[in-house]
Protein backbone atom coordinates (compact mmCIF):
# COMPACT_ATOMS: atom_id res chain seq x y z
CA UNK A 1 0.00 0.00 0.00
CA UNK A 2 2.89 2.14 -0.64
CA UNK A 3 1.23 5.75 0.11
CA UNK A 4 3.00 8.58 -1.77
CA UNK A 5 3.72 11.38 0.94
CA UNK A 6 1.16 13.55 0.40
CA UNK A 7 3.21 16.58 1.69
CA UNK A 8 0.99 19.61 1.59
CA UNK A 9 4.16 21.63 0.18
CA UNK A 10 3.44 20.66 -2.93
CA UNK A 11 6.54 20.28 -5.50
CA UNK A 12 8.95 17.80 -3.95
CA UNK A 13 6.68 15.16 -2.43
CA UNK A 14 9.57 14.55 0.38
CA UNK A 15 8.38 15.61 3.85
CA UNK A 16 5.62 13.30 5.01
CA UNK A 17 4.92 15.95 7.41
CA UNK A 18 1.14 16.52 6.80
CA UNK A 19 -0.85 19.17 8.53
CA UNK A 20 1.43 22.10 7.87
CA UNK A 21 1.03 25.20 9.65
CA UNK A 22 -1.10 28.54 7.80
CA UNK A 23 -2.64 25.91 5.56
CA UNK A 24 -6.89 26.35 6.31
CA UNK A 25 -7.31 22.53 6.83
CA UNK A 26 -6.76 20.49 9.35
CA UNK A 27 -9.00 20.83 11.44
CA UNK A 28 -12.79 19.55 11.58
CA UNK A 29 -11.75 16.02 10.71
CA UNK A 30 -10.55 14.82 14.29
CA UNK A 31 -7.27 12.86 13.70
CA UNK A 32 -7.57 11.63 10.18
CA UNK A 33 -4.70 12.29 8.88
CA UNK A 34 -4.18 14.14 5.50
CA UNK A 35 -3.62 11.49 3.50
CA UNK A 36 -6.38 9.71 3.89
CA UNK A 37 -8.44 12.58 3.07
CA UNK A 38 -6.84 13.57 0.07
CA UNK A 39 -5.12 12.49 -2.90
CA UNK A 40 -1.12 13.24 -3.45
CA UNK A 41 -0.95 17.21 -4.61
CA UNK A 42 1.71 16.30 -6.90
CA UNK A 43 -0.65 14.26 -8.96
CA UNK A 44 -3.08 17.21 -8.81
CA UNK A 45 -1.09 19.51 -9.89
CA UNK A 46 0.29 17.10 -12.78
CA UNK A 47 -3.52 16.78 -13.93
CA UNK A 48 -4.26 20.76 -13.35
CA UNK A 49 -0.97 21.71 -15.45
CA UNK A 50 -2.05 19.49 -18.61
CA UNK A 51 -5.09 21.73 -18.12
CA UNK A 52 -3.99 25.24 -18.79
CA UNK A 53 -1.69 26.55 -21.66
CA UNK A 54 2.03 26.33 -20.50
CA UNK A 55 2.42 30.09 -19.73
CA UNK A 56 -0.30 29.68 -17.29
CA UNK A 57 1.18 29.02 -13.58
CA UNK A 58 -1.04 27.29 -10.65
CA UNK A 59 -0.67 29.33 -7.12
CA UNK A 60 -0.07 26.23 -4.02
CA UNK A 61 -3.86 27.79 -2.91
CA UNK A 62 -5.26 26.68 -5.99
CA UNK A 63 -3.67 23.41 -5.76
CA UNK A 64 -5.12 22.68 -2.28
CA UNK A 65 -8.63 23.58 -3.27
CA UNK A 66 -8.65 21.44 -6.30
CA UNK A 67 -7.44 18.40 -4.29
CA UNK A 68 -10.06 19.57 -1.58
CA UNK A 69 -12.54 19.85 -4.50
CA UNK A 70 -11.92 16.02 -5.71
CA UNK A 71 -12.54 14.61 -2.56
CA UNK A 72 -15.47 15.91 -2.40
CA UNK A 73 -16.12 14.42 -5.77
CA UNK A 74 -15.29 11.07 -4.73
CA UNK A 75 -18.11 11.39 -2.00
CA UNK A 76 -21.06 12.92 -3.85
CA UNK A 77 -20.57 10.58 -6.45
CA UNK A 78 -20.20 7.45 -3.89
CA UNK A 79 -22.64 8.25 -1.70
CA UNK A 80 -24.60 8.33 -4.67
CA UNK A 81 -23.78 4.97 -5.46
CA UNK A 82 -24.06 3.84 -2.18
CA UNK A 83 -27.50 4.91 -2.02
CA UNK A 84 -28.14 2.80 -5.07
CA UNK A 85 -26.75 -0.58 -3.25
CA UNK A 86 -29.05 0.18 -0.52
CA UNK A 87 -31.87 0.45 -2.52
CA UNK A 88 -31.19 -2.80 -4.67
CA UNK A 89 -29.71 -4.35 -1.18
CA UNK A 90 -26.02 -4.98 -2.40
CA UNK A 91 -23.27 -5.16 -0.37
CA UNK A 92 -20.56 -3.62 -3.10
CA UNK A 93 -20.06 -0.74 -4.85
CA UNK A 94 -19.16 -1.49 -8.14
CA UNK A 95 -17.83 0.59 -11.28
CA UNK A 96 -21.19 0.08 -12.78
CA UNK A 97 -22.85 2.12 -10.00
CA UNK A 98 -20.29 4.77 -10.34
CA UNK A 99 -20.94 5.27 -13.67
CA UNK A 100 -24.65 5.68 -12.96
CA UNK A 101 -24.47 7.59 -10.07
CA UNK A 102 -22.13 10.29 -12.36
CA UNK A 103 -24.95 10.43 -15.22
CA UNK A 104 -27.16 10.78 -12.18
CA UNK A 105 -26.09 13.58 -10.90
CA UNK A 106 -24.95 15.59 -14.38
CA UNK A 107 -21.55 13.64 -14.76
CA UNK A 108 -23.08 11.90 -18.21
CA UNK A 109 -20.16 13.30 -20.37
CA UNK A 110 -17.53 11.16 -18.62
CA UNK A 111 -19.64 8.06 -18.85
CA UNK A 112 -18.04 7.29 -22.44
CA UNK A 113 -14.55 7.96 -22.10
CA UNK A 114 -14.81 5.87 -18.88
CA UNK A 115 -16.65 3.32 -20.15
CA UNK A 116 -13.20 3.18 -22.85
CA UNK A 117 -11.37 2.75 -19.46
CA UNK A 118 -12.98 0.45 -17.64
CA UNK A 119 -13.20 -2.18 -20.82
CA UNK A 120 -9.33 -1.52 -21.45
CA UNK A 121 -8.93 -2.39 -17.35
CA UNK A 122 -11.61 -5.30 -18.02
CA UNK A 123 -9.65 -6.86 -21.23
CA UNK A 124 -6.09 -6.07 -19.19
CA UNK A 125 -8.22 -8.46 -16.14
CA UNK A 126 -9.68 -10.84 -18.41
CA UNK A 127 -6.25 -11.32 -20.32
CA UNK A 128 -4.53 -12.74 -17.01
CA UNK A 129 -4.99 -16.14 -15.55
CA UNK A 130 -6.35 -14.39 -12.65
CA UNK A 131 -9.76 -14.59 -12.06
CA UNK A 132 -11.61 -11.68 -13.68
CA UNK A 133 -14.08 -11.40 -10.75
CA UNK A 134 -12.27 -8.57 -9.03
CA UNK A 135 -12.56 -8.77 -5.52
CA UNK A 136 -12.68 -6.40 -2.85
CA UNK A 137 -9.72 -4.21 -2.65
CA UNK A 138 -6.80 -7.36 -3.93
CA UNK A 139 -7.23 -5.39 -7.98
CA UNK A 140 -4.55 -7.42 -9.57
CA UNK A 141 -2.50 -4.21 -10.55
CA UNK A 142 0.31 -6.32 -11.76
CA UNK A 143 -1.17 -7.43 -15.20
CA UNK A 144 -1.96 -3.77 -15.69
CA UNK A 145 2.01 -3.09 -16.99
CA UNK A 146 1.56 -3.55 -20.78
CA UNK A 147 -1.47 -0.98 -20.15
CA UNK A 148 -0.51 2.00 -21.17
CA UNK A 149 1.20 0.73 -24.47
CA UNK A 150 -1.51 -0.87 -25.92
CA UNK A 151 -4.17 1.62 -27.06
CA UNK A 152 -5.24 -0.17 -29.79
CA UNK A 153 -7.07 -2.46 -28.40
CA UNK A 154 -10.09 -0.30 -26.79
CA UNK A 155 -11.53 0.28 -30.71
CA UNK A 156 -12.70 -4.00 -30.72
CA UNK A 157 -13.56 -3.52 -27.08
CA UNK A 158 -16.40 -1.19 -27.86
CA UNK A 159 -18.40 -3.48 -29.53
CA UNK A 160 -18.62 -5.20 -26.21
CA UNK A 161 -18.81 -2.93 -24.15
CA UNK A 162 -22.09 -1.49 -25.46
CA UNK A 163 -23.22 -4.47 -25.23
CA UNK A 164 -22.77 -4.89 -21.92
CA UNK A 165 -24.22 -1.54 -21.08
CA UNK A 166 -26.97 -1.49 -22.64
CA UNK A 167 -30.18 -1.52 -20.13
CA UNK A 168 -27.84 0.33 -17.01
CA UNK A 169 -29.52 3.21 -17.98
CA UNK A 170 -26.70 5.55 -18.02
CA UNK A 171 -27.72 7.92 -20.51
CA UNK A 172 -30.74 9.35 -19.12
CA UNK A 173 -31.64 12.97 -20.87
CA UNK A 174 -31.10 14.95 -17.64
CA UNK A 175 -28.61 17.39 -19.19
CA UNK A 176 -27.83 20.58 -17.79
CA UNK A 177 -25.85 23.61 -19.06
CA UNK A 178 -23.09 22.35 -17.62
CA UNK A 179 -20.77 22.80 -20.69
CA UNK A 180 -16.92 21.98 -20.52
CA UNK A 181 -16.14 24.14 -23.63
CA UNK A 182 -15.27 28.01 -22.22
CA UNK B 1 17.45 6.69 -14.34
CA UNK B 2 19.36 4.20 -12.25
CA UNK B 3 15.60 2.99 -10.73
CA UNK B 4 13.74 3.38 -13.67
CA UNK B 5 12.88 -0.42 -14.03
CA UNK B 6 12.75 -2.20 -10.13
CA UNK B 7 10.50 1.41 -9.55
CA UNK B 8 8.09 0.22 -12.51
CA UNK B 9 7.77 -3.63 -11.27
CA UNK B 10 7.45 -2.58 -7.54
CA UNK B 11 5.95 0.63 -7.61
CA UNK B 12 4.20 0.07 -10.40
CA UNK B 13 1.96 -2.02 -8.60
CA UNK B 14 0.95 0.64 -6.32
CA UNK B 15 0.60 3.06 -8.88
CA UNK B 16 -0.09 1.28 -11.37
CA UNK B 17 -1.09 2.79 -15.08
CA UNK B 18 -3.54 5.31 -13.17
CA UNK B 19 -2.74 8.73 -12.87
CA UNK B 20 -3.90 8.72 -9.26
CA UNK B 21 -3.35 6.29 -6.36
CA UNK B 22 -6.03 3.31 -6.45
CA UNK B 23 -5.21 3.24 -2.43
CA UNK B 24 -5.81 6.08 -1.94
CA UNK B 25 -9.18 6.81 -3.48
CA UNK B 26 -10.50 3.51 -2.27
CA UNK B 27 -9.81 4.96 1.76
CA UNK B 28 -11.79 8.47 0.45
CA UNK B 29 -14.46 6.30 -1.20
CA UNK B 30 -14.59 4.24 2.11
CA UNK B 31 -15.51 7.02 4.31
CA UNK B 32 -17.65 8.52 1.97
CA UNK B 33 -20.04 5.06 2.74
CA UNK B 34 -19.42 4.39 6.12
CA UNK B 35 -21.01 7.74 7.59
CA UNK B 36 -18.91 8.87 10.40
CA UNK B 37 -15.95 6.08 10.95
CA UNK B 38 -18.57 3.32 9.96
CA UNK B 39 -20.74 3.69 14.01
CA UNK B 40 -23.46 3.17 12.03
CA UNK B 41 -24.81 0.41 9.32
CA UNK B 42 -22.70 -2.06 7.67
CA UNK B 43 -19.93 -0.32 5.57
CA UNK B 44 -20.36 -0.73 2.00
CA UNK B 45 -17.79 -3.05 0.50
CA UNK B 46 -16.15 -1.03 -2.81
CA UNK B 47 -15.19 -3.37 -6.04
CA UNK B 48 -11.39 -3.20 -7.56
CA UNK B 49 -13.04 -1.58 -10.24
CA UNK B 50 -14.22 1.16 -8.95
CA UNK B 51 -11.14 3.05 -7.74
CA UNK B 52 -10.36 2.24 -11.62
CA UNK B 53 -13.45 4.28 -12.51
CA UNK B 54 -12.36 6.87 -10.03
CA UNK B 55 -8.50 7.07 -11.14
CA UNK B 56 -9.86 7.90 -14.81
CA UNK B 57 -12.92 10.29 -13.45
CA UNK B 58 -10.89 12.75 -11.07
CA UNK B 59 -8.79 13.26 -14.13
CA UNK B 60 -11.65 13.91 -16.16
CA UNK B 61 -13.07 16.11 -13.23
CA UNK B 62 -9.46 18.07 -12.06
CA UNK B 63 -9.14 18.92 -15.83
CA UNK B 64 -12.31 20.04 -16.24
CA UNK B 65 -12.30 22.12 -13.00
CA UNK B 66 -9.35 23.48 -13.91
CA UNK B 67 -10.29 24.72 -17.38
CA UNK B 68 -12.46 26.75 -15.90
CA UNK B 69 -11.18 28.46 -13.22
CA UNK B 70 -8.55 29.19 -16.08
CA UNK B 71 -11.02 30.77 -17.65
CA UNK B 72 -11.42 33.35 -14.46
CA UNK B 73 -7.81 33.92 -14.50
CA UNK B 74 -7.50 35.06 -17.80
CA UNK B 75 -10.99 36.85 -17.21
CA UNK B 76 -8.84 38.66 -14.35
CA UNK B 77 -6.38 39.38 -16.69
CA UNK B 78 -3.77 36.94 -14.66
CA UNK B 79 -1.93 34.57 -15.81
CA UNK B 80 -1.94 32.69 -12.53
CA UNK B 81 -4.06 30.49 -10.94
CA UNK B 82 -5.94 31.31 -7.74
CA UNK B 83 -8.25 29.90 -5.08
CA UNK B 84 -10.77 32.56 -5.58
CA UNK B 85 -10.47 31.50 -9.81
CA UNK B 86 -11.47 27.77 -8.57
CA UNK B 87 -14.16 29.62 -6.56
CA UNK B 88 -15.50 31.38 -9.76
CA UNK B 89 -14.89 28.13 -11.70
CA UNK B 90 -17.64 26.63 -9.10
CA UNK B 91 -19.55 29.35 -9.56
CA UNK B 92 -20.01 29.46 -12.97
CA UNK B 93 -20.40 25.76 -14.20
CA UNK B 94 -23.70 24.31 -12.68
CA UNK B 95 -21.83 20.55 -12.41
CA UNK B 96 -20.06 22.19 -10.01
CA UNK B 97 -22.63 23.04 -7.52
CA UNK B 98 -21.80 20.46 -4.81
CA UNK B 99 -18.71 22.00 -3.82
CA UNK B 100 -20.39 25.77 -3.34
CA UNK B 101 -20.19 24.94 0.82
CA UNK B 102 -16.70 23.97 0.16
CA UNK B 103 -15.29 26.79 -1.79
CA UNK B 104 -17.44 29.24 0.13
CA UNK B 105 -16.35 28.13 3.54
CA UNK B 106 -12.80 28.52 2.32
CA UNK B 107 -13.56 31.56 0.17
CA UNK B 108 -13.75 33.85 3.71
CA UNK B 109 -10.63 32.56 4.89
CA UNK B 110 -8.74 33.03 2.37
CA UNK B 111 -10.00 35.70 0.34
CA UNK B 112 -7.86 38.54 1.71
CA UNK B 113 -5.36 36.84 0.84
CA UNK B 114 -5.74 36.19 -2.39
CA UNK B 115 -4.80 39.11 -4.04
CA UNK B 116 -1.41 38.60 -3.54
CA UNK B 117 0.26 37.15 -6.92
Amino acid sequence: MADAPASPGGGGGGGGSHDSGGSPRGGGYGGVREQDRFLPIANISRIMKKAIPANGKIAKDAKETVQECVSEFISFITSEASDKCQREKRKTINGDDLLWAMATLGFEDYIEPLKVYLQKYREMEGDSKLTSKSGDGSVKKDTLGPHTGTSSSSAQGMGQQVAYNQGMGYMQPQYHNGDISN
Amino acid sequence: MRLARPYTVAVGRAAGPHALPLARIKKIMKRSTAGDGGAGGESRMISGEAPVVFSRACELFVAELTRAAWAATLEGKRRTVHREDVAAAVRDVDLFDFLAALVVAHGDAAGCQGALD
